[in-house]
């Protein structure tokens, strides 16, 4: 059953002539075929806002002394918290695909003389930088360097 | 010629008798090499004369006649029927008004492609005695996919945002604006980029890609309106620095 | 009965209609000009064109050359002042468009890359790959978009002219949407409505080209002229007739029969070392005269030959024919890098029209036209490929200016006889619309016109069954007051619109066939198995052909000749 779009969709300014019937959004949205994909990605918002409480949970214990920061890390050590972080995990290695596969696309062939390297040397470019500053965090957080 | 029989179920509506859209089934026999569109005219010449829908080229260059089949966008006179089974489903193009039957309001979009100033600007006309501009085959290709677009908004109704947010300036009108901002001979950017950023914002698209998924003439708006958001950006950051010319 | 006022009101909304439109508001300071079609401008026809437009750009040229090449390609029908006029304008024509963002496609030091043609004697038809139509009706439209005193008319389908006092004040048009007659009153009145290739059962046109406008103006007492003159472009698909561009043989194409022969250079069809790149009608005779030879490759819709690209390389097909590469593929189940794509002539151009002088003037003050609608007559008996965009450009310029001109010192004069009338043709289309009691179907009628344009004004004609031609039109005339409709909705009610077109056509398929009829010689594209010569004698003037309710009346109007004196047309 099609979903109804927002009754102004596509409406010109002066009201319509005839009577219309209201526009109808395409009938596999939002869960039906690639869809789907638009839908999920949308969806991994609600999964950052989680992270981002957690985040700020740990920063304030961070601030709170040894003892509460001690509190949260075994908090965070509880399977149902792992579960989440690797969903969340999930989550971003998802959507950063789907970005990374958009990104050499949405540069503009010049901007003043400047031109963008070639799309598949690109595409590759960022899942280097990508793993390298991940690598390079995760060494800084298990304490490799500083 | 072996002949099959297809059903096509076709979105009647009329606002002179009908409440709302309601669905009629015919029995087609269709040819082998036949496109959607030909079914439906069969239907119109044969069967049911009073069945209204649009088509001219039939050579998918005049962008008439895009429609819902089996529930995607589809550019008709370009779809094989050999692409689907017994059952047929044509509807009118989702995200827009319903005018009549398998015929939508086009005027909106009529519109949206008006606000993006769709014609060369430049500050000084140049006149025809002086010839044509010079513009290289590497000038040309920065815009010539863009400017590719039939204007037959199968975009528009794949795009779910145009569905959500009726000021989106939708992707056939942003591709459009973007092929005179990547045109050598257009210096009209900053006025386009202030439409890009303003009310029908081109920041409102949310990356579905389906627009290009579905483009039948390969112009790939998605590319053009993401481009368009860096091209907007830097529009915005340079005018702090740019004194720009009044005109 | 709503009336709109305007200073011009324009009918169409291709290539010679927005060009009107746009010299008219150039023209003036401050006049209105409507530009009512039956489609949104972009759906026009122009939009399908593909080779290219021509003018002369090369240093290895002139104006000469090109005025040379039209006249010859006419077969000394087209009328020399127009034809000078015509080359002297085109350059300027195609570079204004550019500057309007035409992408034309380039050389390699940014000017405008030319390709040859038919008929051209060297490399003169501008092209933007192999999309020239699309592309110079979307510069062409867009580029109308930034004047707020161009007052668009979208999905409007004009049924009569409004005449009074002698001169047209405006329009009847039909609301598709809406379903209501309005006037659409203006003090010059522009035609650009396209021609009629739908009469035919196997044409390139779209299904609005349907001739509505020459019909609006053939009631309304402006005679037709050169109608017998129909070109059949020599390559498109056999069944669907989809137009597959002169370009390919511009870039090298060949043209094979079924023993793999390029007949064009090992038989004399007249084309000389021109081979594949001769004239339209010579090129369409040869095939027809391949396939009737037994020559010809059987298909699913009759007989064809082959139009070879295979030599010309993927790289080169991509980028200059990438549309036609794509067409052969969706609608022939060809890919063209390697094998031949199937073809056969199909109908394609009108060369008559609306009977204009060289301003776009008919006879019926303020009553204008241009485009494929006109024979003013650039094209004779015959027509160069690339030839007609230019035309559309320099024409529907001229019209445009022409029309201000007029309109400036013309009063608009009273409305009343104008409401009358629009107020009849709403009366009339309300009870047409209501025809429930008919005994015969449009489609079936529209089929026996089809059938019986085919067989008497086909690529060879003979007196007999263009007689009969006649009289099965005029029976067909009769037998439309007896169609049945089934659509009574007032709303975009496209059945009706097709019975007004199915009206339109009969009128100028009649004027087609009594003046092919009467052309007792072969002249372009008009040939006759009775009549092979070409007659200047007897036969050298332009046919005219007016409405009469007891059936067409002809007369004949001079050519203008010039300095190219007629002789016999070899290439």
């Amino acid at each position: 059953m099609a979903r109804a779009s927002h009754p102004h969709a596509m409406a010109p300014t002066r009201p319509g002539r005839t009577r219309t019937a209201a526009p109808m959004m395409p009938a596999q949205f939002p869960l039906s075929g690639r869809y789907f994909t638009y839908t999920l990605f949308g969806a991994t918002g609600a999964l950052y806002l989680l992270a981002g409480l957690v985040a700020l949970r740990v920063i304030w214990a961070l601030g709170s002394g040894p003892a509460a920061w001690q509190s949260v890390m075994t908090q965070l050590a509880h399977p149902l918290y792992v579960l989440f972080h690797l969903v969340t995990l999930a989550a971003v290695i998802f959507v950063g695909v789907r970005f990374f596969r958009l990104f050499p696309k949405a540069q503009p062939a010049k901007i003043g003389p400047a031109k963008p390297p070639p799309q598949p040397v690109l595409h590759v470019m960022l899942y280097v930088i990508w793993v390298a500053v991940s690598g390079g965090l995760a060494l800084v957080l298990a304490g490799g360097i500083f | 010629m072996a002949e099959n029989r297809k059903t096509f179920v076709v979105t009647r509506f009329d606002p002179d008798r009908d409440e709302a859209p309601r669905k009629q089934s015919y029995e087609v026999p269709v040819q082998p090499d036949w496109k959607v569109l030909d079914g439906l005219n069969y239907i119109k010449d044969e069967l049911d004369g009073s069945l209204s829908h649009r088509w001219s080229c039939r050579m998918a260059v005049c962008g008439s006649c895009g429609m819902m089949v089996n529930g995607k966008p589809s550019l008709t006179c370009k779809d094989p029927l050999s692409n689907y089974g017994d059952k047929v489903d044509v509807a009118p193009l989702a995200n827009f008004p319903v005018v009549r039957d398998l015929v939508i309001d086009l005027d909106g979009f009529m519109e949206k492609l008006q606000k993006v100033k769709p014609w060369i600007i430049v500050a000084k006309e140049k006149a025809v005695e002086e010839g044509t501009y010079r513009q290289s085959p590497e000038e040309l290709e920065y815009f010539r996919q863009f400017s590719m677009c039939i204007n037959c908004m199968l975009c528009y109704s794949a795009c779910p945002v145009v569905g959500n947010e009726p000021e989106f300036l939708g992707p056939a009108a942003i591709a459009l604006g973007h092929r005179y901002n990547m045109d050598s001979r257009d210096e009209g950017q900053h006025e386009r980029n202030e439409v890009f950023r303003g009310e029908g914002t081109v920041f409102a698209c949310s990356y579905a890609n389906e627009c290009s998924e579905v483009c039948p003439k390969h112009v790939d708006p998605a590319a053009a309106v993401n481009q368009s958001k860096i091209n907007a950006v830097i529009d915005w950051a340079t005018s702090f620095v740019v004194p720009r010319g009044g005109k | 009965m709503e009336v709109i006022r305007h200073d011009i009101v324009i009918v169409g909304g291709g290539g010679a209609g927005i060009r009107a439109a746009i010299a008219a508001v150039e023209a003036s300071p401050d006049a209105s000009v409507a530009m009512v079609s039956k489609v949104y401008p972009m759906r026009s026809h122009t939009v399908s064109a593909e080779g290219g437009a021509a003018a002369v750009a090369r240093s290895d040229d002139s104006l000469e050359m090109h005025g040379y090449d039209t006249v010859k390609g006419s077969d000394f029908l087209g009328d020399q002042d127009v034809i000078q006029y015509f080359v002297e304008q085109a350059p300027k024509e195609l570079t204004l468009l550019e500057h309007w963002g035409c992408p034309w496609s380039r050389n390699e030091d940014g000017t405008v890359a030319t390709r040859a043609f038919g008929g051209m004697s060297t490399k003169r038809t501008w092209y933007a790959a192999d999309k020239v139509g699309f592309h110079m009706l979307h510069s062409l439209f867009q580029h109308s978009l930034r004047f707020d005193r161009i007052v668009r008319y979208d999905e409007q389908f004009v049924t009569k002219l409004l005449v009074d006092g002698g001169a047209v004040r405006g329009v009847a048009s039909l609301d598709v949407r809406e379903g209501v007659v309005r006037a659409i009153l203006g003090r010059a009145v522009i035609l650009a409505t396209g021609g009629a290739g739908k009469i035919f059962p196997f044409t390139t046109n779209g299904n609005i080209k349907t001739g509505d406008g020459m019909a609006l103006a053939y009631r309304a007492g402006v005679p037709l002229k050169d109608m017998e003159f129909v070109q059949y472009h020599p390559t498109g698909l056999p069944g669907t007739g989809i137009l597959i561009t002169e370009a390919t043989r511009g870039e090298g194409g060949h043209l094979k029969n079924a023993e793999g022969e390029r007949f064009l250079v090992t038989r004399d069809y007249g084309v000389g070392t021109k081979a594949e790149l001769g004239p339209r009608d010579m090129i369409s005779r040869a095939i027809v005269q391949e396939i009737e030879a037994g020559r010809g490759v059987k298909g699913p819709y009759g007989e064809y030959v082959h139009l070879d690209l295979t030599h010309l390389g993927e790289a080169a097909i991509d980028k200059k024919l990438p549309m036609v590469r794509e067409l052969a593929k969706i609608y022939a189940g060809v890919d063209p890098v390697y094998e031949p794509i199937p073809i056969r002539p199909v109908v394609h151009y009108m060369m008559g029209g609306v009977d204009t002088d060289i301003d776009g003037a008919t006879s019926l003050p303020g009553l204008y036209a241009a485009g494929e609608v006109a024979c003013v007559s650039l094209n004779g008996a015959n027509r160069l490929g690339s030839n007609s965009l230019t035309e559309c450009l320099v024409f529907g310029a001229r019209a445009g200016r022409e029309a201000v001109r007029y309109a400036a010192g013309t009063d608009a004069g009273g409305e009343a006889a104008s409401r009358q009338q629009a107020e009849e043709e709403s009366a009339r289309l309300a009870s047409a619309r209501d025809a429930r009691s008919g005994s015969e179907k449009l489609s079936q009628l529209r089929r026996e016109l089809n059938r019986t344009m085919e067989s008497g004004c086909g690529v060879y004609r003979e007196q007999a069954s263009m007689d009969e031609t006649v009289r099965t039109l005029a029976q067909l005339k009769q037998r439309m007051s007896e169609v049945r409709l089934e659509d009574s909705s007032t709303v975009f009610n496209t059945e009706i619109t097709a019975a007004l077109e199915l009206d339109n056509m009969l009128e100028v398929a009649e004027a087609l066939a009594v003046s092919a009829a009467h052309r007792r010689e072969s002249r372009g594209a008009h040939t006759r198995r009775d009549a092979p010569t070409r007659d200047d004698h007897n036969y050298l003037y332009h046919t005219l052909c007016y409405y009469d309710a007891a059936g067409p009346r002809l007369g004949r109007k001079d050519v203008t000749l010039g300095k190219w004196v007629p002789e016999e047309r070899k290439y």
